[in-house]
C-alpha cells in the first residue's frame, strides 16, 4: 500500500465517523497501520490476534465509540466465531476493512485457498460486503458500509483487493 | 475459596461500575447478586477481557470490571499483552481460576498443570498483579483496585463449584439494549439513535 492510499483510507474512516480502530498488520496493510497509529483523532489498538480485535471493537461500541477493524482475510476467517457470538448475535456493528490475499492479482500460491474462502464465508455469515479494487471507490464504500453497520447493528465489510491497496 | 463467595464479598461495593461477565455460571451468580443494567453478560468464551478493554478505552473515566475465567483467558492470552500496552487505568481484570472447564463438565485446564496466569500477566507487562488467597484478601485487593486509579489484574484461585442461584433470564439482545441504554443515559451519549443516511444527504445536495 502506498502512503497516499493509506492517508485516503484514514481520512475516509474519519469522515464516516470512525474514531476507534483495532488492527493486525500485514505487508499490504503496513502503511495503513502506521498512519492509524499517527492519527490523533483515532484511538488505535494494535492487537495480537484478530478475534481479540473484534471483542475490543464490540466493547468500544458499547462505550459509545464508532469502531472499525483492519485485518487481512486470514484474520477474518479466524474471527468467524467472535463475529457470530459477540457481534451478530446481540446486534453490535463493526466496520471491517479486510485485505484480500489470494484474490485477483495474487502472485503467492499459498494464499489461494484463504482467498477463495473469504467471500463464501462472508456470505454464509450474512455479512454485507463490498469489493473494492480502485482507490477512488474506497471513500464512498467506507461511508456507505459504516452507515449500514450503524443502522443495521451488524458487522459490515469492505474487501480490499491488491489493486486497491497498491 | 469459592467464586460465589468472592462475588458475594465484593457485590455490596458496586455502584455505577460497568461489568463484563464471562460465559458460564459466573453470569448467573453475578446477576443474582447484582441485578443491574451495567452488567454485560458475554456469550463467548475468550473475549471477556477484550470486551472490557474496549469499554475501558471508550469510557476512560468509568471503572470497568471483568469477571474472567481461566479457560476463557487461556483462549485469548494475547489480550494480556494488548491490555498491558494500552494500560487502561480504569480496568480491573479479575480471573477466577478454578483450573477446569467447569461449565463443560470439568476437564482440567492448563492452569491445573504448569501454566500460571499471574506470571503471564506480569510477563506481558501488567505491573499491578495480585493473587489473594483468602476471601478477606480478595475483598481487600478488590477494594484497593476499586479506589485506586491503576490497571489491576486479580488472579483468584478458587475451588470448582457454582453458587446456588437461579438461572438468570439473560437474552443477549435484551442485555445489549438495556446495557447500551444505561450507558447512553449515564454518560449522556447517543449510541443507538438512528442517524440520517449520509448517502441520502449527498443525494439531497
Amino acid at each position: 500500500m502506498i502512503r497516499e492510499v493509506a492517508a485516503e483510507i484514514v481520512d475516509a474512516l474519519k469522515e464516516a465517523g470512525v474514531d476507534f480502530v483495532a488492527s493486525l498488520t500485514e505487508a499490504n496493510l503496513h502503511d495503513l497501520v502506521v498512519a492509524l497509529g499517527e492519527d490523533s483523532a483515532i484511538h488505535h489498538v494494535p492487537v495480537t490476534r484478530e478475534e481479540e480485535g473484534i471483542g475490543i471493537c464490540a466493547g468500544a461500541y458499547l462505550g459509545g465509540k464508532k469502531p472499525a477493524m483492519v485485518m487481512m482475510n486470514a484474520g477474518f476467517l479466524l474471527s468467524a466465531n467472535a463475529l457470530a457470538t459477540v457481534c451478530i448475535h446481540p446486534g453490535i456493528p463493526v466496520l471491517m476493512l479486510i485485505g484480500h490475499s489470494g484474490g485477483v492479482g495474487e502472485e503467492n500460491a499459498g494464499h489461494a485457498t484463504v482467498g477463495a474462502l473469504t467471500e463464501p464465508v462472508l456470505q454464509a455469515m450474512h455479512i454485507v460486503y463490498e469489493k473494492v479494487g480502485r482507490v477512488e471507490d474506497i471513500r464512498p464504500s467506507i461511508r456507505d458500509s459504516q452507515t449500514l453497520a450503524r443502522s443495521s447493528r451488524r458487522p459490515t465489510a469492505i474487501v480490499l483487493n491488491k489493486q486497491a491497496l497498491r | 475459596m469459592k467464586r460465589y463467595d468472592c462475588l458475594k464479598a465484593i457485590a455490596p461495593h458496586f455502584g455505577e461500575e460497568l461489568v463484563v461477565t464471562n460465559i458460564g455460571a459466573v453470569r448467573h451468580e453475578w446477576q443474582a447478586l447484582r441485578p443491574h443494567p451495567g452488567n454485560y453478560h458475554l456469550q463467548n468464551l475468550g473475549l471477556t477481557s477484550s470486551m472490557a478493554l474496549g469499554l475501558a478505552l471508550a469510557l476512560p473515566h468509568r471503572k470497568i470490571v471483568a469477571f474472567d475465567g481461566d479457560g476463557s483467558l487461556l483462549l485469548n492470552l494475547g489480550s494480556l499483552a494488548t491490555i498491558a500496552n494500552q494500560q487502561p487505568k480504569n480496568l480491573i481484570h479479575i480471573v477466577f481460576d478454578n483450573e477446569c472447564y467447569e461449565s463443560s463438565r470439568g476437564a482440567p485446564t492448563a492452569t491445573a498443570g504448569q501454566a500460571d496466569l499471574a506470571a503471564v500477566a506480569r510477563g506481558c507487562g501488567i505491573a499491578n498483579v495480585v493473587t489473594p488467597k483468602t476471601l478477606g484478601d480478595f475483598e481487600a485487593e478488590f477494594l484497593r483496585a476499586l479506589k485506586g486509579n491503576d490497571l489491576c489484574f486479580i488472579l483468584a484461585k478458587v475451588e470448582p463449584g457454582a453458587g446456588d442461584v437461579p438461572a438468570a433470564a439473560l437474552d443477549s439482545q435484551e442485555n445489549k439494549y438495556s446495557f447500551v441504554r444505561y450507558v447512553e443515559k449515564s454518560e449522556n451519549l447517543k449510541i443507538l439513535t438512528a442517524t440520517l443516511s449520509r448517502a441520502s444527504d449527498v443525494r439531497g445536495k
